[in-house]
């Protein structure tokens, strides 16, 4: 049939120049902030069809070592002290009442009002690989890859229940409403696929210790919508609205998509609205990811070896090993961010059962993740974030740990991290970092894994409400001792 | 009514003043310090050299004309010896201001602005929002043809000195559908559209502006912008997001919009309406402004954490909503751009102190809550009230109706047939018999009891007694289950009861038994017929008249069907369970019920043939008795009864039941509702850096911001939330009238006087028309202008925001057309100036009213429980405490507007989201408006825009047309309120054709499209030719057009 494109082309070339950049409202949602920030103008303009958002940070303040970041975040809040921060002296003292001298005036959560006894860690250390890492038990295949990642043993955080400590992780604040890290990463460094959203969250769930996750965690907060994380099902659609209607094939769906804006088309010629524009292309986009979407989900084509490197048993189950595998190609095929929820991490009690048991879900596939991708010259380029939104009390709640704010671990790996690295400490009964050059408070993260991502995160702002926003607020260090 | 409180007011002294500004003057050349110099200062000087002690670097602040001049940075006149000047001019890396690590640098324009600023004596002015707005006559244009009223005329003055020309008058179907999209929120009706075609009277428009405003659905338009900024939703929003009961505080929004209630009333009902004296109902509903903070009962959550997090959560929401500031930013600092200072933010906080609530809504052993014993993830959040619904009062009446008519239809019914009409003949004998014996309609026979003890080794097995009343009388024992065996005889079944009977035992065991507030019955029955088979008899539903409320997910469990948790509060209780299929039952039968293990002491079983709609009714033997002793064929109750009781008309059976239920669900026309209750006020004090631990700072009192006008003798010590409502609205106040006129600017122009709605403050923007704004925050509170109204005039009210919103949709600025300008690209690119109306996106709720409106299926109703529109399946699966079920509303309900969708905080409706709708987890002043491929999704693929489409289609269909061409004309004017053009034509038909061509050869796969939603599909059209046009309707739902208000 006769492609109404061309003829829109036409409109297009006409209406783009003379109206792009100065919509009267639009700009993909950006028009009050373009009033105050030519540079949006600019990031809009060059817009061209397809319309993909090339990045408020144009061109990037460092080299881009990082082109795209997979968070795996074990959402409750796993110990770090059963996994990759060893304390014999916490061992040693194991019931004994926890030294006072730690504890007081500090925040509490379920051990409020109780008496504080030390709890040693239920599981072995071990030094793993050429750099000696020490890694516990629980994560064998982690353990193999211990000289592709860097431990950070020093990060704390300023939230002491899972809602709050999320957003905090996530968007650098407990105040509703800001964007979370994805979010601003999208829209700093824009687009590299049309064919699928920039910002993709899956999640997945433990046998215990599982906690909510609410969508805030991937909200774009005040930036454009366009900006958001898109969660994709494990249920139905994956993506919401991506299947057709039952009774519509493609090839339908397409015809529909022509005529609507075939019609759109014949609007603009005589309503001088940009928006217009923007529409056509959006539903050219909606379309490219019906179709792509199926694709990406089909595991048809992943050899037996790479689901059994992952531990994947039924692809596309939901688990956090199909997350995994899904994660890998989301990367390949250019999403930004791309963050992994597995709840099961809040251990107050039982922890030697749950922890075990959500290592076990998780240790494998994470690994296989790092090799996978790197098997493939992925992992120079990709980074990966391993960790949750606090660590937990070296202080027992009866059988399991409390939250904790002033230590925890987490891992990263390629995207211009030093490998095999152990970076920053606690103190000898894990229950604070140590204040020295290697502290990492989550805007220190922040404000590293934006600089690993060619970004200056005091330079990455948006203006709301009269003030100029950033993911680190006020504050942040990069942490250049991680950096390769 | 509180509008005499005003004149205690005086105004505090600004110290910031150092001369008054003049706001008057529009486009003078001379350098305005609001206009020119500030927003350069604001910009790059004031983070270091301004309000904040804590950042301000050299003592220098920039922001107080004395500090500047006494540290030499300016001499007025001379720009040589004002070492800001030898700064922003500096090559020097060390000494150019501002430093290059700020990454802010100043244009050439901006440093010789500053210096000529400096020449000219450099005066200042306090930020324009503080000053108290003051009104300027509109001024004298040249075209005085096109002034409609003062809006225009401060509009043409400007566009005039620019020698721009006002954009034309759009046309009469433009005009009319961007009124009503804007007014209401709704397309007009092809009807509506004809009748103001026809309407050649000069006051044409201005009638459809009134009957607009008076429509119910103006206050549902008006009230999604209010939603959003006091972040009404109806979940809690942390942690577990539970439920919360809060929709009355909605429909008393949209009910004030409606009825026009001054803005001034408005205020002071929600922040304050409890210390009203003697608060009506309407005002304490109101209050649940107040309780719209996100809350939590996450386990380990510390008490005065959350009690932080909550009143800084009001503190940014009442600044944002009625004073367009972000004072936000001084929970943690003094504000860097205005003169807000960290104290202020906590005096704020103060007027809130008194407000009963919980910092954890839970009673944890770790934070213990004693007042909360007991409660649980599904309680709701208290304190809350009961009261009415109107709406639900009104669904109540409707269902009833249903009920009657359903019931007398089956009753003609069962008069016709005559085989039933035997039936009901052996039933009214059968009923006299048992009459007879069981007068009340109840029968208890003596009972036969099995009790198993738990410990037999303690416990004697003969703990309890049988009372010549049939009554079983307990000890105080353990038991592990109590089984009631009743012989029964030739009758029907239909309910059991249960009373709990207070026997005269020591005060001792009375009182043993009060304290069981636990003691629950899950009472199960069995049919033990005569010829050794075993029938289970499950219940349908079950009430008792007290009962201990039991809760799943904020709201109170109907009935007692599965468990009946009796009150603490009465001796003698009832309970009543009515049979899920009534049984007739022989001689020599036994029902057995086993009474669980509930601690009483008493207990009575009967059972009844006698159903009624409330099981607590049944039995009715004396009115049974008087209707059968009548005329029994033409007794409405006996008909009923036989009905229920024999169940021999299923359909009706069925259909009675599921209306019941509904009814049931309506909680008799009330709702609970969260409300404000005061009570002592805790200490509030200034927290250092924001961190809740450290209790070394000032404890303060209730006061308004510093450098605002202030209060003068006020009533009491210590300022109340009323205070601050009165404040709020005091004509003194520079902020609220401003902010709120502003908002609704941006409402029907696309952008605000003042561009940043959500911050008028000095990093906000200098107001495109200031003495406009002015004019309109005047008129606003004490009005002048005449109101016109069906032609006739008269006065409006103070705060009157109908008043103001008709000003501003009768002027001729409103009215232009809405094409973008070429020829102003340089000058005005933002359309500032309105020299033409600016299209816009309609907002996320009225994507959807307007598609569902568009294809006939809106639900017009006003008010009531949100209800649940169609969602992704497992949206909800990362949701917990408790576990989480969506179910999409399968009636009418479905198509309610989306002002009712029910807003899940955590994990908002996906179709609202994708169009920028708020979670509502923090106030928002400022709706987003995107363009993305998710929206594109929705509308092509979401069952709720799908199904549009097919009924859509099928009206198009069953009117009376007679040729495509006419349906496309009727779709276009339906969706659009135009004729289609000719290529629009043609290419719909050709679409049309293409489409016909496919579903003709595949109908299972039209029968599949046309089947998606609840509507059922007209079984008179051929399923090819429906899912052709549902593709068609598909299409015009999609269209920018159709979201877009032009």
């Amino acid at each position: 049939m006769n492609d109404p494109f061309n003829f829109l082309a036409f409109q297009r070339s006409i209406n783009r120049r003379t109206f792009l950049g100065r919509a009267a409202y639009g700009l993909g949602g950006l028009a009050l902030a373009s009033l105050l920030d030519p540079r949006l103008v600019r990031a809009a303009a060059a817009e061209e069809n397809p319309p993909r958002w090339k990045g408020i940070i144009n061109p990037p303040h460092f080299p881009v070592r990082a082109k795209r970041i997979i968070h795996l975040c074990m959402a409750g809040g796993p110990s770090h002290l059963e996994s990759f921060d060893y304390k014999p002296e916490l061992k040693r003292i194991n019931g004994q009442p926890f030294p006072e001298s730690f504890t007081k005036g500090q925040q509490l959560a379920q051990l409020q009002n109780t008496e504080l006894k030390a709890r040693g860690p239920f599981t072995e250390f071990r030094k793993h690989g050429n750099s000696g890492q020490e890694i516990s038990d629980l994560f064998p295949h982690i353990a193999e890859i211990a000289d592709d990642i860097c431990i950070v043993r020093s990060m704390h955080t300023e939230q002491i229940n899972h809602d709050p400590a999320h957003a905090f992780m996530n968007s650098g604040s407990i105040i509703k409403g800001r964007p979370s890290m994805g979010s601003w990463l999208l829209y700093g460094l824009g687009a590299e696929t049309d064919n699928l959203p920039g910002f993709v969250v899956l999640t997945s769930a433990g046998k215990t210790g599982q906690q909510p996750v609410s969508a805030r965690q991937w909200s774009n907060g005040f930036l454009p919508s366009r900006f958001q994380g898109v969660l994709f099902q494990s249920k139905g659609d994956p993506v919401h609205y991506v299947g057709n209607p039952d009774g519509v094939c493609q090839s339908t769906q397409r015809q529909i998509v022509e005529e609507i804006n075939r019609l759109n088309g014949i609007l603009a010629e005589d309503h001088l609205d940009p928006e217009i524009q923007t529409r056509i292309s959006q539903y050219e986009m909606a379309f490219r990811m019906q179709t792509s979407v199926p694709e990406l989900t089909d595991f048809a084509k992943e050899p037996q070896n790479i689901l059994e490197m992952y531990g994947v048993k039924h692809p596309g189950d939901g688990s956090f090993a199909s997350n995994c595998l899904l994660a890998r190609r989301l990367a390949e095929r250019g999403v930004r961010f791309i963050q992994l929820y597995h709840r099961a991490w809040d251990h107050h009690g039982e922890i030697e059962k749950g922890m075990t048991s959500a290592a076990l879900d998780v240790d494998q596939a994470s690994a296989a993740l790092v090799q996978d991708l790197k098997q493939r010259g992925l992992l120079d380029d990709t980074l990966i974030l391993w960790g949750g939104e606090f660590g937990r009390t070296p202080m027992g709640q009866g059988s399991g740990r409390d939250h904790h704010i002033n230590a925890f671990s987490v891992w990263m790996a390629g995207g211009g991290v030093k490998p095999g690295l152990t970076w920053g400490s606690t103190d000898e009964l894990g229950y604070r970092y140590v204040e020295d050059d290697q502290k990492m408070h989550v805007h220190d993260l922040h404000a590293t894994m934006l600089y690993l991502c060619g970004i200056d995160h005091k330079r990455l702002v948006f203006r709301y409400q009269g003030r100029d926003f950033r993911l680190t607020d006020v504050t942040g260090d990069v942490a250049k001792g991680i950096v390769a | 009514m509180m509008i005499a409180a005003r004149s205690w007011l005086r105004l505090a002294p600004l110290t910031l003043l150092s001369t008054i500004a003049s706001t008057s003057g529009a486009a003078t050349n001379q350098i305005q310090f609001n206009r020119d110099i500030r927003p350069i200062l604001s910009e790059n000087c004031f983070a270091c050299h301004g309000h904040d002690k804590n950042q301000r670097k050299a003592k220098l602040r920039l922001d107080v004309r004395d500090v500047a001049l006494e540290k030499e940075a300016i001499v007025p006149g001379k720009p040589e010896a004002s070492k800001l000047v030898e700064h922003i001019f500096s090559t020097d890396a060390d000494e150019i201001m501002p430093p290059p690590k700020t990454h802010k640098t100043l244009t050439a324009a901006q440093k010789e602005m500053l210096k000529q600023w400096i020449v000219a004596g450099a005066e200042y002015e306090p930020n324009w929002a503080y000053i108290k707005p003051k009104r300027v006559a509109p001024p004298e244009t040249k075209n005085s043809q096109w002034v409609r009223n003062p809006i225009d005329a401060f509009i043409l003055h400007t566009l005039e000195s620019k020698n721009i020309k006002p954009s034309a008058e759009a046309g009469k179907r433009t005009l009319l559908r961007r009124l009503s999209l804007d007014l209401i929120g709704l397309p007009p009706t092809p009807e509506e559209i004809k009748a103001f075609l026809a309407d050649n009277s000069r006051t044409a428009y201005e009638k459809q502006v009134d009957r607009l405003l008076a429509s119910p659905h103006f206050g549902e338009r008006m009230a999604s912008p209010w939603l959003d900024l006091v972040r009404f939703a109806d979940t809690v929003g942390y942690h577990g997001d539970q439920n919360q009961n809060i929709f009355p505080y909605r429909d008393y929004v949209i009910a004030s919009f409606n009825r026009n209630k001054p803005f001034d009333q408005f205020t002071v009902e929600q922040i304050a309406g409890d210390l009203l004296p003697n608060p009506s109902v309407e005002a304490r509903v109101a209050t649940g402004f107040n309780r719209l903070n996100m809350m939590t009962r996450e386990g380990g959550a510390q008490p005065k954490e959350y009690l932080a997090k909550y009143a800084a959560d009001r503190v940014r929401t009442v600044s944002m909503a009625w004073m367009g500031s972000t004072m936000g930013c001084c929970e943690c600092h003094d504000h860097k751009f205005d003169p807000f200072t960290a104290k202020d933010f906590y005096q704020m906080e103060a007027f809130f102190a008194d407000i009963k609530q919980w910092g954890v809504y839970q009673d944890y052993g770790y934070t213990p809550n004693p007042d909360l014993g007991g409660w649980s993830n599904d309680h709701p959040f208290p304190p809350e009230i009961e009261v009415d619904s109107p709406y639900l009062k009104s669904r109540i009446d409707r269902l009833e109706k249903l009920v009657t008519n359903i019931q007398a239809a089956a009753a003609q019914k069962l008069g016709r047939d005559k085989e039933r009409k035997k039936a009901f003949d052996q039933w009214s004998r059968e009923s006299r018999e048992f009459l007879k014996v069981w007068p009340s309609g109840w029968a208890t026979p003596t009972p036969e009891v099995t009790v198993k003890v738990k410990d037999t080794n303690s416990v004697a097995a003969t703990n309890f007694s049988v009372l010549a009343d049939s009554t079983l009388s307990f000890s105080d024992n353990p038991r592990e289950s109590v089984k009631v065996s009743l012989p029964v005889s030739n009758m029907w079944l239909s309910a059991i009861r249960l009373e709990i009977v207070p026997q005269e035992v020591p005060e001792q065991k009375r009182t043993a038994m009060k304290k069981r507030n636990g003691t629950a019955f899950a009472l199960s029955a069995t049919l033990k017929s005569r010829n050794g088979k075993d029938r289970k008899l499950p219940f349908y539903f079950g009430e008792a008249d007290h009962k201990a409320e039991r809760y799943a997910n904020g709201f109170a469990i109907i009935g007692v069907t599965s468990l009946w948790q009796i009150s603490t509060q009465a001796d003698r209780q009832t309970a009543v369970w009515l049979l899920d299929k009534p049984f007739h039952t022989q001689e020599g039968d036994v029902i057995e019920i086993n009474l669980g293990n509930a601690a009483v002491t008493s207990a009575r079983l009967s059972i009844t043939p006698f159903p009624a709609a409330d099981p607590l009714r049944s039995g009715m033997g004396p009115a049974i008795a008087a209707a059968l002793s009548r005329s029994p064929k033409s007794s409405d109750l006996l008909s009923r009864t036989y009905l229920l009781t024999t169940a021999w008309d299923s359909d009706f059976h069925l259909q009675a039941r599921k209306l019941q239920e509904e009814i049931r669900e309506c909680r008799h026309g009330r709702s609970p509702t969260m409300v404000t209750v005061p009570q002592k006020p805790m200490v509030t004090r200034v927290l250092a850096r924001g961190n809740w631990q450290d209790e070394s700072g000032e404890i303060v009192d209730p006061a308004p911001p510093h450098f605002l006008p202030q209060l003068a003798d006020p009533s009491t010590n210590r300022l109340t939330r009323l205070d601050l409502a009165r404040w709020l609205i005091s004509t003194e106040n520079p902020l609220t009238a401003r902010t709120v006129v502003n908002r609704f600017w941006k409402q029907f122009f696309g952008t605000g006087i003042s561009a940043v709605v959500d911050d008028l403050g000095a990093q906000g923007e200098w107001p495109v028309h200031p003495e406009l704004l002015d004019w309109l925050a005047c008129e606003f509170m004490t009005p002048s202008f005449p109101r016109t109204n069906k032609g006739k005039s008269s006065s409006p009210q103070a705060w009157d925001v109908k008043h103001i919103v008709r000003l501003m949709v009768t002027s001729s600025a409103y009215r232009q057309v809405s094409n973008e300008r070429p020829e102003l690209k340089e000058i005005d690119p933002n359309n500032r100036l309105v020299a033409f109306q600016s299209p816009r996106r309609l907002e996320a709720e009225f994507v959807r009213d307007n598609a569902l409106s568009i294809a006939g299926l809106l639900n017009e109703e006003i008010g009531g429980p949100s209800a649940h529109p169609y969602q992704p399946p497992g949206y909800y699966v990362n949701l917990q405490f408790p576990d989480r079920d969506y179910h999409a509303e399968k009636d009418e309900r479905q198509y309610r507007r989306g002002v009712y969708a029910h807003w899940q905080r955590t994990f908002l409706q996906p179709m609202l989201a994708n169009f920028d709708a708020p979670s509502r987890e923090e106030c928002v002043g400022n709706r987003i408006v995107s363009n993305t491929p998710q929206q594109a999704l929705t509308l092509l693929n979401d069952p709720t825009f799908v199904e549009a489409s097919r009924v859509f289609a099928a009206n198009l269909l069953t009117s009376n047309f007679q040729s495509d061409e006419q349906r496309i004309d009727a779709a276009f004017a339906r969706a659009l309120s135009r004729a289609p053009k000719v290529k629009e034509k043609q290419s719909l038909l050709e679409f049309l054709k293409s489409q016909r061509e496919y579903y003709t050869p595949n109908a299972g796969e039209a029968a599949k499209l046309i089947k998606t939603g609840i509507a059922p599909a007209p079984a008179a059209i051929k399923p090819p030719e429906l899912a052709a046009w549902t593709q068609v309707c598909r299409v015009v739902l999609n269209l920018h057009e159709t979201i877009t208000r032009y």
